[in-house]
């Protein structure tokens, strides 16, 4: 189970709803950052995923270790949180 | 206990809006039904802006709540989609073998629903700078070019219909096309209006430039003379590839560009294996198009099942 999960998203970001509903699905909570709200996050978003785009889901572990997800990929999505 | 694997009735390869649509029709009427979905219900229908030419909505509305509506209203009567990612397709007996990433599952019959994608230009730079200055989805990507330069490359309605949604953020765009506008009247009267885009006609896209991993500049051509435009990003909408290539090695009949090919009743190459939406040859790359469709298609499945009694394995 981890620590603690954030999300960078945007307002039409149909893949951060996604996300979004895949981790509720599966009982997690998360704390969202809009990047439309919060444009100075921009930077922070990108410096976490090397990408721009979002959604960035960041998943971090009982241990403090991080994982970083861009876009919303199952694969690598399910693996982080279990 | 049996080890006999039950087929389901019907699995739909694909969750956009023709497979949405037809999944209302086909659970109204007790077939159970299974979507497999690879990326996102609603497919790219869901990353579209707005969409303002499906009927019944006169304000229009976005893509993403009217995939969100067809996805509920499929799901309210008892559609269940899953995620996971289809590999193939073949006859088995009586019934098709839907290999995936999960397994083989077995069904009485199949609808592939699977869209298309964009294509890519295939231009020097294009892939080395994907997703850090070269897109395909503004309603992801396009929050980040706040104040900036943009290149949108594209005649078509998507490419118009991007273009004036990425003007809520960038302070400029240059928007490059090939040959003509393809795109409809009401979306050039909407372009002439908006200041901040300027429209180069007759003018290829030839290479995309940046230094230190950021876009700096488009190399193009115009009239045979090498034109540059200085920007912070590229957001690509040149036309649409169908998703087939996970039927490559299937006996499925497809056209030279791979959509497939289907009789009068969208059924396939394949004996009970249906065709509906952007994927199929012919198909008028429409939402409403698509949804239509797969209505057609749900009314022949049923048929089809009607005529066709449960085997047991």
């Amino acid at each position: 189970m981890p620590k603690n999960i954030t999300i960078y998203t945007t307002n039409t970001c149909a893949y951060c709803v996604m996300v979004k509903r895949f981790l509720s699905s599966k009982g997690h909570n998360y704390q969202e950052v809009n990047l439309d709200t919060d444009p100075a996050k921009q930077q922070e978003a990108l410096a976490l995923s090397g990408s721009l785009t979002v959604p960035v889901t960041v998943v971090t572990k009982q241990d403090d270790s991080r994982e970083v997800v861009v876009g919303f990929n199952l694969s690598k999505l399910a693996p982080a949180i279990a | 206990m049996s080890s006999e694997k039950k087929a389901i009735d019907l699995i739909m390869v694909g969750a956009g809006p023709a497979a949405l649509a037809a999944a209302i029709y086909t659970t109204r009427e007790d077939i159970e039904t299974v979507l497999i979905e690879k990326a996102i219900p609603g497919g790219l229908a869901a990353v579209t802006d707005w969409v303002d030419n499906y009927p019944g909505f006169p304000k229009g509305i976005s893509g993403l709540d009217l995939a969100e509506n067809l996805r509920a209203q499929a799901e309210r009567f008892g559609a269940q989609i899953e995620m996971g990612e289809v590999t193939g397709i073949k006859r088995q007996g009586k019934h098709v073998a839907v290999e995936t990433t999960d397994g083989t599952k077995l069904a009485r019959a199949v609808l592939i629903a699977t869209g298309t994608d964009w294509k890519k230009i295939g231009v020097p730079g294009e892939q080395e700078f994907y997703a850090r200055g070269v897109h395909y989805c503004a309603t992801c990507d396009g929050a980040f070019y706040r104040d900036k330069k943009l290149v949108v490359v594209g005649g078509g309605n998507s490419a118009v219909q991007e273009a004036l949604f990425l003007t809520r953020f960038a302070s400029h765009i240059d928007l490059l096309v090939r040959s003509t506008f393809k795109a409809s009247d009401v979306l050039l009267h909407e372009l002439e209006k908006n200041k901040k885009i300027t429209v180069h006609l007759g003018t290829t896209t030839d290479e995309i430039v940046g230094e230190n991993g950021k876009v700096n500049k488009v190399i193009g051509t115009h009239k045979g003379k090498k034109v540059e435009f200085e920007t912070d990003g590229v957001f690509v909408f040149v036309g649409l590839k169908p998703n087939t290539q996970f039927l490559k090695n299937s006996s499925i009949d497809l056209d030279e560009i791979g959509f497939i090919k289907t009789n009068a009743k969208l059924e396939s190459s394949i004996p009970g294996v249906f065709v509906a939406g952007d994927v199929r040859h012919g198909a008028t790359m429409q939402i409403a198009s698509a949804v239509g469709e797969g209505a057609t298609a749900a009314l022949h499945i049923r048929e089809y099942l009607e005529g066709t009694p449960q085997p047991s394995y």
